[in-house]
């Protein structure tokens, strides 16, 4: 469903600034397929979803979505096949706008915009259908500003809006990072209902390990730019945030002794 | 007080334009000095070559909307910071322009114009005229409005609002923004050519510190009227142009001169600007949103960014 191969990115090449953020990726996901990724802050993870998502061109690589190389292909255009929430639950919304109008935007993701009506009774219908799956009671404040939401509600409507023409795959950019423990859990929760219901296939940045090992049916973890660990499912449900720990402070290590070694 | 109503009116349209850009896409687009010209005088020098002026005025809408879209690609294709490019489109156009005239001014006294019958029947600064004029900015406005609530008009607003949403939404922000452009300086393109039609000459300089007048329309529009709907929006535009060209009625009318103006125009959007941001009046906005917030049905904690009408105020 997603294949990379050979993902590089360096931002500002050849300057003092150089920072090389993914040096050769290669990943592979099967439809169907729930990644999480960990790594330690900077390993190059949001860059790694950015370039799925074609916010970013990779220098060199090859970015192919169910057989179709989409390499070169600008954000907008991959938008029918990527979807994605982001950490800031901010991001995901147009504020002033409101959750219809929002969600009539989702609607028209794929189809292009053309001077159809945004909003008719028919549509309207559906968005209270879908809303009303949030149980949030969105589902009667369709004419809500969402700059009046909270950033749970937000959130909730990101990841409804994401899901709701569905796409090929499903990026989440610490999409829970940014709320309190119990808005993190319902989160989550319609996450992973939103992903078995569309069978989607789709990759999970988090930095709680827990999240990660009981989320999904595979682990990635990262560091400095590259995949140093991949756990197939059949691993992955014996693994505890204690392994993934050691395994850390492992790598970290190792990379420490490597430059020692250079010294 | 009725050539206000009237001036008010016609410049509506072109504050209608402005709404679109400066409001609806965030973009301060500063062609609108240019493409204002370009409408007039491409509409004028069409009236005296004998073109009928539907004709000739359809053109210099047309003649604006392309100006837009010149900006547009300077800024999107060109990656021009949206001040500079609006900027060098519109110095660009002053050349133009007086190419399009051949000179200075082109008066249109004697020639059939749009106005030509309300003028013959001595109607044109009537209660008639003012009638008339209200007709075409209800029918602009309402396209306004009918536009924004399409798939696209919506597409438009979340470039405008958050840009990088649009985008993972698959919007192309690019051609949404050359397409607002291009719509707005249509509109003040449209506006050059009724103004020179009703002022009966087109001049190179009639459009100079125009986009003030623009701003000034929105914001004071905003001020007095703010609403979350399209509708309310738009008709606060227009409320706002009126409201605009009736100061600077009194001005004029208390003995400043008409060199005056710029400087009155430039003082009143920094009042409209300032003035809302005050203390008093930023309690109210606030009472008012809390209000209207949703209550979070989830937790507890406030709503962030309970006020999107003050925040669009700015
Ligand atoms: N737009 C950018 N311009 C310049 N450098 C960037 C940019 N985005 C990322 N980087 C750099 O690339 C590296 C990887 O960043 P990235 O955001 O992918 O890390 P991350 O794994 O998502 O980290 P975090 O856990 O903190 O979110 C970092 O060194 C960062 O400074
Ligand atoms: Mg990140």
């Amino acid at each position: 469903m997603l294949r990379l191969t050979g993902i590089r990115k360096v931002f500002y090449p050849h300057s003092v600034n150089e920072r090389v953020a993914l040096r050769s990726i290669d990943l592979h996901l099967a439809p169907g397929d729930f990644v999480t990724v960990i790594g330690s802050n900077g390993a190059g993870k949001s860059t790694l979803l950015n370039v799925i998502s074609g916010r970013i061109l990779a220098d060199a690589g090859d970015v192919v979505i169910d057989g179709q190389s989409v390499t070169r292909m600008p954000e907008y255009r991959r938008a029918r096949m990527v979807a994605r929430v982001f950490q800031d639950p901010m991001a995901g919304t147009a504020p002033h706008l409101t959750i219809e109008e929002n969600l009539s935007i989702a609607h028209a993701r794929g189809r292009g915009s053309g001077l159809r009506r945004a909003i008719t009774r028919a549509k309207r219908a559906r968005f209270r259908e879908e809303l009303a799956t949030l149980e949030l009671g969105l589902e009667d404040r369709l004419g809500t500003p969402v700059g009046m939401l909270s950033g749970g509600q937000r959130q909730a409507l990101s990841l409804l809006m994401a899901t709701y023409v569905q796409p090929k795959i499903l990026l989440l950019d610490e999409h829970t990072a940014a709320l309190d423990p119990s808005r993190a859990a319902l989160i989550s929760r319609l996450t992973t209902v939103a992903i078995e219901r569309n069978h989607l296939t789709a990759l999970m940045v988090t930095h709680n390990m827990s999240q990660a090992l009981a989320m999904g049916n595979r682990l990635v973890m990262m560091h400095d730019g590259a995949i140093v660990l991949d756990v197939p499912a059949a691993e992955k449900d014996r693994l505890t945030p204690q392994h993934l720990l050691d395994e850390f402070a492992r790598i970290k290590g190792a990379a420490f002794s490597d430059r020692t070694l250079l010294d | 007080m009725i050539i206000a109503l009237q001036l008010g009116l016609l410049y509506a349209v072109m504050a209608l334009g402005v709404y679109l850009t400066y409001r609806v896409l965030d973009f301060p687009d500063l062609t609108v000095d240019g493409s204002f010209t370009t409408g007039a005088s491409v509409t004028s020098v069409l009236i005296v070559g004998g073109q009928s002026p539907l004709l000739a005025t359809v053109a210099g809408l047309l003649a604006g909307a392309v100006a837009g879209c010149v900006t547009g690609l300077l800024h999107t294709a060109g990656r021009i910071n949206p001040l500079l490019a609006g900027i060098l489109t519109q110095i660009a156009l002053y050349s133009i322009n007086l190419r399009i005239m051949g000179k200075a001014n082109v008066p249109l006294l004697g020639q059939t114009t749009l106005l030509s019958p309300l003028r013959d029947s001595g109607q044109l600064t009537t209660w008639v005229g003012v009638g008339v004029f209200a007709g075409v900015v209800l029918a602009v406005g309402l396209v306004t409005v009918w536009f924004l609530g399409t798939d696209m008009g919506v597409a438009l607003r979340a470039t405008g609002d958050n840009e990088a949403m649009a985008s993972s939404q698959g919007v192309s922000v690019d051609r949404a923004k050359v397409l607002g452009l291009t719509i707005s300086n249509a509109l003040v393109g449209l506006c050059g050519a009724l103004v020179a039609q009703f002022a009966g000459f087109a001049d190179i300089s009639m459009g100079i510190g125009l986009i003030v007048a623009g701003l000034a329309s929105v914001i004071i529009g905003q001020a007095l009227l703010s609403g979350r709907t399209v509708w309310v929006a738009v008709v606060a535009v227009v409320l706002g142009s009126i409201v605009y060209r009736g100061v600077i009625q009194i001005a004029l009318g208390v003995g400043l001169n008409p060199n005056d103006m710029k400087l009155i125009s430039a003082v009143l959007v920094v009042v409209a600007l300032v003035l809302p941001r005050t203390a008093p009046l930023r309690q109210w906005r606030r009472l008012r949103a809390s209000r209207v917030a949703v209550p979070d049905l989830t937790e507890t904690d406030a709503p962030e960014a309970a006020a999107p009408t003050g925040e669009a105020a700015r």
